[in-house]
């Protein structure tokens, strides 16, 4: 799986049938290009996101003859593009 | 899935049997690279469209029996060249 930030939805309304009614979200990878990739989690714009490619991404966008190549899986709770190492932040308990 | 431009019509008359007499077409990416797509959409010259790679290809064209790697999976409405370079 790879991280992609949203940019914002994409309209296609001449579209093969296969590829149904579903969202599609333009994403750009963190430092990389621009893809599309399909949407069954429903995200917004500037979420950061975990998607799936090359055949796995058929399945996660509902059955196995769905023609996706890329299909978001999850949004990220906590994400600090200026420390992408960093872990989530911990919750300070009160002593 | 990437966004590509159609840049022209690609004919070839001599072709494997896998790829039966689907149409195709020659795209090209936001920096100028040129790919060879099946289109069952029916694109013209210059219009933005969405291209599905892999083996999801092979389903989009409506046949998984389809030798491809690249197929246009649909037209953008609202793509300008400014957002995509």
């Amino acid at each position: 799986m790879k991280i992609f930030q949203v940019e914002g939805t994409l309209v296609a309304t001449a579209r093969i049938s296969q590829l149904e009614n579903r969202r599609l979200l333009v994403v750009r990878e963190r430092g990389g290009g621009r893809q599309v990739a399909v949407d069954p989690v429903g995200c917004k714009e500037g979420d950061w996101v975990i998607a799936v490619g090359s055949s796995a991404a058929k399945d996660a966008a509902g059955h196995k003859d769905y023609p996706s190549d890329l299909t978001i899986v999850g949004i990220i709770d906590y994400w600090d593009e200026s420390q992408p190492k960093a872990a989530s932040p911990t919750t300070r308990v009160a002593t | 899935m990437m966004i590509q431009r159609v840049v022209r019509d690609l004919v070839t008359t001599k072709r494997v049997w896998g790829l039966h007499a689907r149409k195709l077409r020659v795209v090209e990416d936001a920096k100028g690279n040129l790919d060879v797509a099946v289109d069952p959409v029916g694109a013209k010259v210059g219009d933005f469209v969405i291209t599905i790679g892999y083996s999801a290809a092979r389903i989009a064209t409506g046949n998984p029996a389809v030798t491809t790697d690249l197929t246009i999976g649909g037209i953008i409405d609202n793509w300008s060249e400014e957002k995509w370079r």
